[in-house]
């Protein structure tokens, strides 16, 4: 695939948009937002994450990353123009047809828009057959928002609620938004649970947290979603390290119930 | 099953055959399974020790490329290997490490199919053999095998007197192998393969692998694994040695700037790095949970997804463990755990 | 002389430590395995003799173990060896540990073999260390031992006699058969880097892979890791499960150590260590 741009979302986070070079391949590509990719940089390794942007909108595939290891430092060097491979797309998907005529609420935090984002473009593009759709977003600070263009053009649209927040200490002088961890202010917003899904991505520690929040507002456990992360390698199911318990994360997810995730061993 | 009779001088000729033909031969050898030049080094003794590795590198090979690359400028050209499609025997094997194809089989050919395994194994006939050894680390009857059992052999031996072999034509890869060396068969007496058999001594049954399955799902907390993770040193000897452990990794490697390859190299799950994640954050932080890890996909996370145990008893790494972590111990431990 | 269960009944009943690192009989006679006994009851199982391999000093710097508190180590004189570089290279500190040492009569070269002339392992033909030098209490009673042949020194000579390009090939042969299980490293006391060198990727030194080059920058940069402070326990030897003659280059680049700068690995935890200090004196003129 080639870069056809790229983003610096915050000083370590990245987006590339990405056109596939041979139009073959990329007439036949399709997936379903929540699936991920092993995105290569050849010499340099593969890694692991989401496609980003929504299946609703074929002319681009996009990917962010944040700069960890050696494979994402290596992606982060590369320009307009250069080639990167992509495996694909590979494990299950967010069950955006059962959610339908409901009400959505997307919880991310840092990176974790990533995933949501592709589900959320692609709620928003079939923007008539959902009901109230609730965005919460939070990073650490201002500096370390993502996407922020759609953010900005989320919080203009009427048909839609986006609450974007920052960690006490992480706002600037001239911050708007709200200020406090995630799980306190999805308590404060309280969305309604009746008839309602949520999809929730983040750090461990988000998650973690977010999780018992969601449960109090009445949100049965089934409609908790959330999207896993684990070490890959091989996105087929014979590497052996995504596992947990009986599960390939890379196969059996990365998209799991909050009822699956419990039946889990508590290994992630 | 068809039942013939061979004699050694006769089987040495066949290997002989099988060699001016271009049939690769790999057998136990005094250190491994080695690819053999002459057929007088083809392994006979029922009554070896288990070598140190199993053959799994001759399907499973330690590092194999997945693809070459070549960079030009901005722009990246894709080569793929092909494995060649050579017939590859494995001669004179233990039940134990027969069967590990079958079991390896479906673990790269549930979804995706793996062509690199596929194309080694479609092309692998198997001439087992039957086992008369048995040390304290061996446990076959445990995980529903048998020193007899031709289970996974295209053709299995079993040794009626020195210089006689009672031959078990198991399938018809088999068969195919030896239909041009008929001549060197004669009608078979399965009475005294029968005979042969039920004396040769086999391993005491020490566990009930249901109900260890049983346990593990129930312990996934017990303090029990502990005591094993503190003894651990957290080496791949156990894994590598191991006929059945599948893991591995996916790394570049550059040649020059221009051009390199992408390996497949086996991996180990007692490895700190293995389940590490980039932001330093690892899920298997600990050796106790490193350790039950490998217990777990052996005997319950495998024979939940594919009906299949992920061990064949043969003892390899306890044998090679450096502090000795005796893998039929500890699920004969388990085992008691269970009945408590 | 006072016996191994009863000096280490008393460290457990008393307090003194949390646990005790010994051996225990396994399997057969001449088997044993590394056992960390946390209740004085569990000593009773603890065995001394001829085939007690293991370099228990690994356990000391492992996170598993480090937790249980102060512990107390069983140590044959090389083992005791280990414990000194440790300590001189600042990774445990002396009085987190108890050290029994042990009078050593020899051990085989591995298990399920008998104990003779022929299967003594090579380092014990001409130990001078059967009484460790570095020990808080002392069990059992010296007696004589086998001689044997020091067929590892004969390989090195063998080895020395080779040129440069016969003495390539020959490593490379034998390196070849590595499988990358680092159970060398895993067994070896003192390797014990939070990352090693080959885990590390940013950039990546050492090819993971097991081919030729790959295995061939991994065996002799760990020998060159180990130059001065190898402690000749051969355990990374024992545990290679494909049989690469590991010691070799360990063994030679102690003997450069001795008779280029008279250092011996592991005798005294007071003194620096070799390749952190420097002489005025020493030799240089190995640089071209």
């Amino acid at each position: 695939m080639e870069v056809k741009e790229v983003i610096t979302e915050t000083p370590d986070t990245t987006t590339f948009r990405l056109q596939f070079k041979d139009p073959e391949v990329a007439k036949s590509f399709n997936f379903k937002a929540g699936q991920f990719g092993e995105y290569s940089v050849f010499g340099e390794g593969e890694c692991t994450f989401c496609i980003a942007s929504s299946p609703t909108r074929m002319e681009y595939l996009e990917c962010s990353f944040k700069k960890y290891g050696k494979v994402t430092s290596a992606l982060a060097r590369l320009n307009v123009g250069d080639t990167i491979g992509l495996r694909g797309p590979y494990g299950n998907y967010f069950p955006i047809d059962e959610m339908k005529g409901k009400n959505v609420v997307f919880i991310a935090g840092g990176i974790g828009l990533a995933p949501v984002r592709c589900i959320i473009d692609n709620v928003l593009d079939l923007r008539d057959q959902f009901k109230d759709i609730t965005i919460i977003y939070g990073a650490r600070s201002v500096a370390d928002l993502v996407y922020k263009n759609l953010l900005k053009e989320w919080q203009e649209r009427k048909d839609i609620k986006t609450i974007v927040t920052v960690d006490p200490g992480g706002e600037t002088p001239d911050w708007k938004g709200e200020i406090g961890f995630v799980p306190s202010i999805v308590e404060k917003t309280a969305p309604k649970s009746d008839n309602s899904v949520a999809i929730i991505c983040g750090p461990p520690i988000m998650i973690k947290y977010t999780f018992p929040v969601m449960t109090k507002l009445g949100f049965r456990e089934d409609d908790i979603i959330t999207t896993l992360e684990n070490r890959m390698k091989c996105g087929l199911g014979k590497c052996g390290r995504c596992n947990i318990g009986n599960v390939y994360v890379c196969k059996d997810g990365p998209v799991f119930t909050y009822t699956q995730m419990k039946e889990l061993p508590q290994e992630f | 099953m068809e039942e013939k009779i061979i004699s050694k001088e006769n089987l040495l000729k066949l290997c002989s055959d099988l060699l001016k033909n271009n049939v690769d031969i790999v057998t136990p050898g005094e250190k491994g399974y080695i690819k053999i030049k002459n057929e007088s080094e083809i392994s006979l003794n029922s009554k070896s020790k288990h070598t140190k590795a199993s053959f799994k590198e001759y399907v499973f090979p330690k590092s194999e490329p997945i693809i070459y690359y070549k960079k030009n400028q901005s722009d990246v050209e894709i080569i793929e290997p092909k494995v060649e499609e050579k017939t590859t025997v494995i001669f004179g094997a233990k039940p134990c490490d027969v069967r590990s194809i079958s079991i390896l089989s479906k673990i790269f050919n549930w979804d995706y199919k793996d062509e690199f395994f596929n194309v080694r194994s479609r092309n692998t006939v198997l001439i087992g053999m039957m086992c008369e050894y048995a040390d304290e680390f061996c446990f076959c009857t445990s995980v529903n095998l048998s020193p007899t059992s031709s289970d996974g052999s295209d053709v299995f031996l079993v040794p009626h007197d020195e210089n006689t072999f009672g031959v078990k034509i198991v399938t018809e890869k088999g068969a195919d192998l030896l239909k041009p060396y008929e001549n060197y068969l004669s009608a078979g007496n399965s009475e005294k393969t029968k005979a042969i058999e039920a004396s040769v001594k086999q391993p005491e049954k020490v566990f009930d692998a249901e109900k260890v399955r049983q346990w593990i799902s129930g312990n996934f907390e017990n303090d029990y694994w502990n005591s094993i993770g503190k003894m651990c040193l957290g080496c791949a000897q156990c894994a590598f040695v191991c006929p059945v452990c599948h893991c591995f990794d996916i790394v570049d490697e550059d040649y020059n700037y221009y051009e390199g390859r992408r390996m497949k190299n086996w991996d180990g799950c007692q490895f700190d790095m293995f389940t590490k994640h980039a932001s330093g954050h690892n899920p298997r932080d600990d050796q106790s949970k490193r350790y039950r890890q490998r217990i777990s996909h052996k005997f319950k996370y495998y024979p939940d997804k594919f009906e299949e145990i992920l061990c064949t008893g043969c003892g390899r790494c306890s044998r090679g463990c450096p502090v000795t972590i005796d893998i039929k111990g500890i699920v004969t431990e388990i085992n008691e755990l269970a009945i408590k | 002389m006072d016996d191994i269960k009863t000096v280490a009944k008393e460290l457990l009943t008393s307090g003194k430590v949390n646990a005790v690192i010994g051996y225990i009989r396994y399997g057969n006679d001449k088997r044993t395995k590394p056992f960390i006994a946390q209740k004085p009851e569990d000593v009773d199982k603890f065995v001394i003799n001829n085939f007690i391999l293991n370099n228990l000093a690994v356990y000391l710097t492992r996170k598993e173990v480090s937790k249980l508190g102060k512990v107390a180590v069983i140590a044959k004189g090389c083992d005791a060896k280990a414990i000194t570089a440790l300590i001189q290279e600042n990774q445990i500190k002396k009085e987190d540990i108890h050290v029994i040492g042990i009078n050593c009569n020899g051990v085989t070269k591995d298990f399920d073999i008998d104990f003779n002339s022929e299967n003594i392992a090579g380092k014990c033909l001409n130990c001078d260390v059967r009484t460790p030098k570095l020990c808080d209490s002392l069990v059992g009673a010296l007696a004589d031992i086998p001689s044997g042949e020091d067929l590892k020194l004969k390989m090195i000579r063998g080895v020395e006699a080779k040129n440069a390009e016969e003495r390539w090939d020959y490593f490379e042969d034998e390196f070849n058969k590595c499988i990358k299980c680092y159970a060398c490293r895993q067994a070896c006391p003192l390797c014990y880097c939070e990352q090693c060198i080959v885990d590390k990727s940013i950039p990546r030194w050492i090819e993971s892979s097991a081919t030729k080059r790959g295995n061939f920058s991994w065996n002799l940069i760990r020998a060159f890791h180990l130059a001065g402070r190898c402690i000749g326990c051969n355990e990374c030897e024992r545990a290679c499960p494909m049989d690469i003659p590991l010691s070799l280059l360990n063994r030679k680049m102690a003997m450069i150590a001795k008779d280029e700068f008279n250092y011996d690995a592991g005798t005294d935890m007071n003194a620096p260590t070799l390749v952190g200090s420097y002489d005025l004196k020493d030799n240089e003129d190995f640089i071209e």
